[in-house]
């Protein structure tokens, strides 16, 4: 009796694989069946042909520079020698890994050594392209540093490192924001949690950028807030020294 | 389909074949012309920039790699991006949802309905798609829609939708028994 509805079942796991309704174990079981079944590879290369067109309606979003640049470093692409030179300066600031390990030190002072050493290194600017950074501890209210943030105003640019922040639930996200001294937060973005994120900065945030504003961590649905002020607690503060 | 459309599709093709074979500017031709399209399906269902960075970078890695195993008599060249964007997508999607759904999904759950606006080349296949889509029932098409823009699994669709487990796939699986019928009568 039940022969056609199984049958269909069977037939379905294609579709539905490429629809994505599997959880995780019926999705492994497909994939391992693509690997020597013609007959599931050409079903779910139809469903691709049916479903795939829906994709159309997608926005594209350019992302980031440093997504290319982390991508040809951990490629092992990066070393043409043509463009090497013109990039070598946004290479390393582009280089997460770096922040990352920046980010250990926990320190803002680590940091601008490190800056004053890579920046020391790289042939000198023009004196127009001089470079000032800024850099912001973050601490949060137990006292411990949560985030190294150092901003790079000429390429409007700044990166967020982790020093040791606490654990936020997983279906929130911390936002960082800019508060100018007696204005209302301005929103920078939101940040990974456990890792390096490189943000860029308006004109608005650029021109707000000073010893006298403060940067803050709050706790924001996963897209941040929706309502453009924090939404969630502030678990961290920290003011914007030069570097 | 139009003209510069399958133009687009021979070019890609033509780039993939280089890729495979190691060539790096034809990588970053690749990388040029079709990163913000992969990038948005990332940020779609992802709905975290950090997360979709690592997912975009992801797929191009795979891509470098495994550029050969591109076959373009099976799917074209943007139809084999897309698919392996998403599928990184969701499995990370898998990794991280054992905890309860966030508001950005609930809002995707609401708000997913076509942006004709978002997109200017609709092509003939998706107008086909969009058709058959239609004679779903409405909730059913919801659905649909909400399984493949979010990478909801069945259960998750469920609760969301307040409706029991099996009520669910059924809704799903009639609406891809009739996308079928549909889509093969009219091709």
């Amino acid at each position: 009796m039940n022969t056609t509805l199984d049958h269909d079942r069977e037939d379905l796991r294609h579709a539905e694989y490429v629809l994505g309704v599997l959880d995780a174990g019926a999705r492994a079981g497909v994939e391992r069946e693509l690997r020597d079944d013609p007959r599931a590879v050409a079903e779910v290369a139809r469903w691709q042909r049916h479903l795939m067109p829906l994709a159309d309606e997608i926005a594209p979003v350019a992302p980031p520079a440093y997504v290319w640049a982390r991508l040809q470093n951990a490629l092992g692409l990066a070393s043409a020698p043509s463009r090497e030179s013109a990039r070598s300066r946004a290479s390393w600031w582009n280089d997460l890994a770096l922040w990352r390990w920046i980010g250990l030190g926990a320190s803002a002072v680590a940091a601008a050594c490190v800056i004053a050493l890579l920046v020391q290194s790289q042939p000198p600017p023009a004196p127009a392209a001089a470079t000032s950074y800024m850099v912001a501890r973050i601490e949060q209210d137990n006292g411990v540093p949560g985030w190294t943030v150092t901003m790079d105003p000429a390429h409007a640019r700044l990166v967020v490192v982790p020093a040791a922040p606490k654990a936020i639930a997983s279906n929130r996200a911390p936002e960082l924001w800019l508060i100018p001294q007696g204005g209302k937060p301005i929103a920078v973005g939101v940040f990974a949690r456990n890792k390096a994120t490189s943000l860029s900065l308006s004109p608005e945030l650029l021109a707000n950028l000073n010893a006298n504003a403060l940067l803050a961590v709050s706790i924001e649905p996963p897209g941040g807030s929706p309502t453009g002020q924090p939404t969630g607690p502030v678990i961290g503060k920290g003011t914007i020294s030069g570097a | 389909m139009s003209a510069t459309a399958t133009t687009d599709t021979e070019d890609l093709t033509r780039i993939l074949r280089a890729v495979a074979d190691g060539d790096r500017n034809a990588f970053a031709e690749l990388y040029r012309r079709t990163s913000s399209k992969l990038f948005g399906v990332c940020l779609r269902m992802l709905h975290e920039r950090g997360d979709a960075e690592d997912v975009l970078q992801e797929v191009f890695t795979a891509v470098w790699r495994r550029a050969g195993s591109f076959d373009a008599a099976r799917a074209g060249a943007m139809t084999w991006l897309i698919t392996m964007t998403r599928n990184r997508a969701i499995d990370r999607l898998r990794q991280r949802r054992e905890a309860p759904l966030d508001e950005a999904t609930e809002r995707e759950l609401v708000d997913d309905q076509p942006t004709p606006a978002a997109n200017t080349e609709t092509s003939q296949q998706r107008r086909r798609l969009e058709r058959c889509l239609d004679t779903l029932d409405p909730q059913q098409k919801t659905a649909v829609r909400a399984a493949f823009f979010a990478g909801l699994t069945y259960n998750e669709l469920a609760t969301r939708s307040g409706v029991p487990l099996a009520t669910m796939k059924s809704w799903i699986r009639r609406s891809l028994i009739r996308l079928r019928a549909c889509l093969e009568q009219s091709s």
